[in-house]
């Protein structure tokens, strides 16, 4: 998942997190609140009432009986009632929930009761304030505060996600210009990245620091590789077309000239060595490029048209079956040629004369592809199986194991390696051999 | 035919340009790019053969400096032994006519030459007479006896356009072998596809008329003769 998601995705859920926490926890406050307001009321209520008593007297509210006094919607009453002597001592005002029939309707209340004495008598005090009005108030609040924040909360998801966009923006360009498509340091972009992000800038420096170190790494190789390829080659030139003038000169004797063709066979194994070597040099040091889109049957059939003439010297008939075709999307045609040129030459080289060479291709449900090219010839006995991609290793001549698959096979291997593929082999004696090319 | 060798290794200079001699080029001398400079810029010469090593420049250069050179017409043929893969598309981008990596065949050399000669002069058709009424033609790719088709293989074909390119000179299995299979690294250097090869040709052409012209040189090779 990308960051950009992550975050986003973060940023909501603790939100959605704190909605819920508020619709817990505001309900409760907001009844606090409310009743400590309504409380609070009461007791204004109380002192304003007591100070009218005093100045009027209580006469002026009880004459003998008890006092009540409500307004039109019953929202709140008061109620003055004479005590029995010293039923109850005067003290604190009480406050308490019950409820109360005012004019014929039953009510909830919260009750503000207070006993005084005034004039050697005792009274009580009542005033009542409808809990409906308090818990409409408090529904009105809840309601409020939870507005305020589901919507505060996705202002803020939207605001968060906008602000993390444009904050890793450079983080995407550096992720689309530099690294995607990237496979080979030469194509790596240095131009700066536009960010004023420390952290950014210095994640850029960095990569382009690493970029430069292993470009630098490259080009020593490559020119280590250069200087390899010329102090080999140059001596193996010089005695190539030594030879070949030698056995243009006239006065050469037959015997003479036997000598330079056997010289000119030992010097073309020398030089396949050492070009052999080079090429596996050069393509583990990535000095290929895998830059082309390749159609596997279009290379088989251009290998197949090289050998045509040696299947049909060895009488060796060639299946093809490949269902579809597979096309390479990163790959290196000429590498890719020598791979398959490898593969299906020694298909000829060691099958039986009017043998069958079988080459298979199939799709893997699970993605992929394999191709297989599969012989008549001998096979190869199974203790030699594990060491045929090794270089230079020769097997004991017998029937199941003609001497020196040569570098053929490690070539094909690295190749093969090189463009992510697989390539393993079975064997049966006497019956054949199939080298399976993975490619995932 | 005016022939210029820039190449920095005596041995192999002196290998190409006993070759050439004998071929009857007219051949000049380079061991250094200085010296390659000059000349280049001095005279004008058919063809280059370019090392790109040199002691004291990159060969490139110098092809790249001759190409502004509206005097210089020669056409260059780039033999190196950097075996550095960009090189050839370097060396082709500045105009060089081949690209031969080191080591190469004298008689590919020559052939690779003629090649160009051809381009050059824009000779469409390029006709072999041989073996009293064989005709080759080596553009189309036919083979011909007194109008009649005769049918050769891809590689039987380009056996025998060697052979006739290099009259009167024995190839060796080898010499021929290198120039069937190009860069196809093989490792049997005993096989005897070129023998099967020459035997195919013989039985096809020899439906036509008699073959004696392809020699047999025992342990060596082959060689077409001068018939007419």
């Amino acid at each position: 998942m990308r960051l950009e998601a992550k975050l986003a995705l973060f940023n909501a859920l603790s939100k959605l997190l704190l909605v819920l926490l508020g619709a817990v926890v505001i309900p409760p406050v907001v009844s606090r609140v409310a009743v400590g307001h309504t409380d609070q009321r009461l007791h204004e209520k109380q002192a304003e009432v007591m100070q009218l008593i005093r100045r009027n007297g209580i006469s002026a509210f009880v004459k003998g009986e008890a006092y009540a006094d409500y307004n039109i919607l019953k929202q709140e009453y008061i109620t003055l009632t004479p005590l029995p002597a010293a039923s109850e001592p005067t003290g604190k005002p009480r406050i308490f929930d019950e409820p109360r029939q005012v004019d014929n309707e039953i009510e909830d209340f919260r009750i503000l009761s207070y006993n005084f004495n005034i004039d050697r008598k005792e009274y009580r005090l009542e005033i009542g304030s409808s809990l409906a009005t308090v818990e409409l108030l408090t529904d009105t609040l809840r309601h409020m505060a939870l507005w305020v924040l589901v919507i505060g909360a996705l202002i803020t998801i939207f605001t968060d996600a906008a602000f993390a966009h444009y904050l890793l923006r450079p983080l995407r360009q550096l992720i689309v210009r530099k690294l995607r498509g990237v496979h080979h340091p030469s194509a790596f972009s240095y131009t700066p990245l536009e960010t004023d992000t420390a952290d950014f800038q210095r994640l850029d420096e960095s990569l382009n620091e690493m970029m430069r170190k292993i470009q630098s790494a490259f080009e020593k190789e490559r020119e280590f590789m250069s200087n390899v390829s010329h102090e080999l080659l140059t001596p193996v030139s010089i005695l190539q077309s030594r030879f070949e003038n030698m056995l243009q000169d006239p006065e050469l004797g037959h015997a003479h000239s036997l000598k330079i063709v056997d010289s000119q066979k030992t010097l073309y194994r020398l030089r396949n060595t050492v070009k052999t070597l080079l090429l596996i040099a050069n393509i583990e040091n990535e000095q290929y490029l895998r830059d082309e889109t390749v159609s596997v049957a279009t290379v088989l059939a251009e290998v197949t048209n090289e050998l045509e003439d040696r299947l049909a010297q060895r009488e060796i008939h060639l299946l093809e079956d490949l269902e579809p075709d597979y096309v390479l999307l990163r790959a290196n045609r000429t590498l890719l040629f020598t791979l398959l040129f490898n593969l299906i030459s020694n298909a000829i080289k060691y099958n039986n004369w009017g043998g069958s060479i079988t080459v298979l291709g199939r799709p893997h449900p699970e993605g992929g592809y394999t191709l297989s090219v599969t012989d008549t010839g001998p096979g190869i006995a199974p203790e030699n199986l594990p060491h045929l991609f090794d270089r230079f290793r020769r097997f004991q001549k017998g029937a199941s194991a003609p001497e020196g698959y040569g570098l053929g096979l490690p070539i094909a291997k690295t190749i093969a390696e090189f463009h992510k593929a697989q390539l393993t082999v079975t064997s049966e004696v006497s019956k054949g051999t199939t080298f399976s090319l993975r490619f995932r | 035919m005016h022939v210029l060798i820039v190449e920095d290794e005596k041995s192999l200079h002196q290998e190409v340009q006993q070759f050439l001699l004998q071929s009857q080029y007219l051949v000049d001398s380079a061991y250094t790019y200085a010296e390659a400079s000059e000349k280049v810029f001095v005279n004008s010469y058919d063809f280059v053969l370019l090392d790109l090593g040199l002691p004291d420049g990159d060969g490139l250069e110098l092809l790249r400096e001759a190409r502004q050179n509206d005097r210089q017409e020669a056409s260059f043929i780039i033999l190196t032994a950097r075996g550095a893969l960009d090189d050839r598309i370097k060396g082709l981008d500045l105009g060089a006519d081949d690209y031969l990596p080191k080591p190469f065949s004298l008689l590919e050399l020559q052939s690779r030459m003629q090649a160009i000669m051809r381009r050059k002069f824009g000779l469409k058709r390029q006709e072999m007479q041989f073996g009293g009424g064989f005709q080759l033609d080596a553009t189309g790719r036919t083979l011909r006896f007194e109008g009649q088709d005769v049918s050769l293989t891809k590689k039987e074909f380009d056996l025998l356009h060697y052979l006739l390119l290099h009259k009167n000179r024995v190839l060796t299995r080898l010499q021929l072998g290198e120039h069937l299979w190009g860069n196809v690294l093989e490792d049997d250097s005993d096989s005897n596809y070129i023998d099967v090869h020459i035997k195919n040709i013989r039985k096809k052409l020899s439906q036509f008329a008699p073959t004696d012209f392809l020699e047999t040189v025992r342990g060596i090779g082959y060689r077409v003769t001068e018939a007419n």
